[in-house]
């Protein structure tokens, strides 16, 4: 199917024996710094080279939801950039990328959660992100099929309401800039994987994959959940990643009921219905590492469980497709970006475990000026693989629900 | 995929009843002349092998034995002959 059709992005081309720019993975962050490598730095003789097909990874399987709330004072600009770039991409790209901002209300289930919530606010805040604390009953305002009844085994104390966030449609994000990439002169390379990297003298020379040697200068590997082995195997750079398989789940069609994403850190769960009317939700993952993709029994009972309790409207509502995905976990939940470090010429964008949907087009766009320029944009430095000797972690782990195999 | 362990002490259990402690990593290093790098190394950084990797288990809902075992990460089942991609010069003295 792959040989015969013609990609919906453009004509399929044949693979140059070399190009400035090499991109291994064809998910998310890879199409969008190549679309804005061609756009920004007229940088367009770039190969994304993809494995499977584009959107096989996390870019085709994640559960969509895009918010700026994080917790700590780097990572909420990258975030809130991310989130201001989807209507200037949905013009850009001539796509509708379906950007539905219905706003986030993530519950809080304890007089602890609602201070660690005021913190996460102010953070917000004094960025201008737009987030505020309210209580048990203006979250049944919000959210009428919400329970608030004392008797559930996590009683709801209040929630943070954060209004700009919501959730965009994943798949049109990758065919929208697959193609925003093809027409400025990106070629994507699907049913090609990367085998190897090439070095000289500590600089980059070339990228083998399985349709041949590619002479390059540049390289970059960001492969979604793939990404921690990959630079192990072709670098020999130990990463402090855990891959772990991430789970979500739809019921069947509903009439509308939930027009917001709701989420809660002591039910482990988040659900929000989509405009086809299912209840998408998530996101449970087992915390040892496996590169499974499988979903779990153990999690399709908890899952209906806690949204019996706190949605009890959807009792006996039927899940109607469960699927499962890769999530490359750090100690403190941020992502890794560098380049130059190891060896000149190769730079790395992972480590984004189940937040790398809503940071893409703003990761897209730095890691383009960082790969043009040779010089890491003040945005990306704090992203450093560095910060793990230094001890400087970052405090994103206070924030929501923190899934690692250390903890 | 579920996953089952077998525990030296409680044999065959469902894996649930167990914690992960991480990719085998050799000895702990010594605090004399430590370096940072050296530290984070042990600490953090870890091979992600997908394929069969040495690991250690701890039996937290069972005897509380600590130990290692061989997985196969791409399937999450248990390895009898005991070969490990993420161990150098593999295979060579293992039995
Ligand atoms: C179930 C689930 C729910 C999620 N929900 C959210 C959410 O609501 N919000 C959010 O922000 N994030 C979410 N995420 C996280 C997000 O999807 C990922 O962080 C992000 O998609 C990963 O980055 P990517 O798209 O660039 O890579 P991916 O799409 O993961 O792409 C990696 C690609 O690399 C390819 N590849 C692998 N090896 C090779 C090789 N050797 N050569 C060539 N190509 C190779 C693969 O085939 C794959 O297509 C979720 C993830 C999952 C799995």
């Amino acid at each position: 199917m792959f040989l015969k059709k013609k990609p919906m992005w453009g004509k399929k081309t044949k693979l140059k024996s070399s190009y400035d720019v090499v991109i291994i993975g064809g998910g998310l962050h890879s199409l969008a710094t190549a679309y804005f490598l061609a756009k920004e730095h007229g940088i367009t003789d770039i190969a994304i080279i993809e494995k499977n097909y584009i959107g096989f990874g996390g870019a085709g399987r994640n559960t969509a939801i895009v918010r700026a709330n994080q917790r700590t004072q780097y990572n909420v600009p990258l975030y809130k950039e991310a989130l201001d770039l989807w209507p200037v991409l949905t013009k850009d790209l001539d796509y509708n990328l379906m950007f539905n901002n219905c706003g986030n209300l993530n519950l809080m289930h304890s007089e602890a959660a609602m201070k660690a919530a005021r913190m996460t606010i102010a953070t917000a805040q004094f960025h201008g992100v737009e987030s505020h604390l309210i209580d048990a009953k203006e979250a049944k305002e919000l959210v009428p099929a919400l329970n608030i009844s004392e008797d559930i085994t996590f009683p709801i104390h209040g929630a943070m309401f954060h209004p700009p966030g919501g959730v965009v449609r994943h798949d049109a994000v990758v065919w929208g800039l697959a193609r925003g990439a093809a027409q400025k002169g990106v070629e994507i390379h699907q049913q090609t994987e990367a085998l190897g990297i090439g070095t000289k003298n500590g600089k980059v020379t070339s990228v083998t994959t399985s349709q041949g040697v590619i002479n390059t200068k540049q390289v970059l590997i960001s492969a979604g959940g793939y990404s921690a082995a990959l630079i192990y195997d072709m670098l020999g750079i130990k990463l402090p990643i855990s891959v772990l398989t991430i789970q979500a789940m739809v019921t069947q069609p509903l009439k509308p009921v939930l027009d917001h994403v709701v989420s809660s850190g002591a039910y482990h769960c988040y659900a929000n219905q989509t405009l086809k009317g299912e209840i998408a939700t998530g996101a449970h993952m087992d915390p040892w590492p496996n590169y499974t993709t499988l979903n779990t029994a153990h999690y399709i009972k908890h899952q209906a469980e806690a949204l019996s309790e706190f949605l009890p409207c959807l009792r006996g509502v039927r899940f109607m497709r469960i699927w499962g995905g890769l999530a490359d976990m750090t100690p403190d939940m941020a992502p890794i970006m560098e380049g130059n470090n190891h060896v000149e010429g190769f730079f790395m964008d992972c480590g984004w475990g189940y937040f790398g949907f809503k940071s893409c087009s703003a990761v897209g766009k730095y890691m383009a000026e960082y790969m043009a320029t040779d010089n890491c944009p003040d945005m990306l430095k704090p992203f450093a693989l560095s910060r793990y000797q230094e001890h400087k972690l970052m405090g994103e782990t206070a924030a929501l629900v923190n899934y690692s195999p250390d903890n | 995929m579920a996953l089952t362990i077998t525990c030296p002490i409680c044999g065959k259990r469902n894996g649930y009843e167990f914690k992960f402690g991480g990719e085998e990593k050799g000895p702990r290093p010594e605090e004399k002349d430590l370096t940072p790098e050296a530290w984070c190394d042990y600490v953090h950084m870890n091979k992600c092998v997908a394929g069969v990797q040495q690991e250690w288990w701890f039996h937290k809902d069972g005897c509380g034995s600590w130990f290692p075992i061989y997985r196969d990460t791409t399937t999450n089942l248990e390895q009898e002959d005991q070969k490990a991609t993420n161990q150098e010069g593999k295979n060579d003295e293992q039995v």
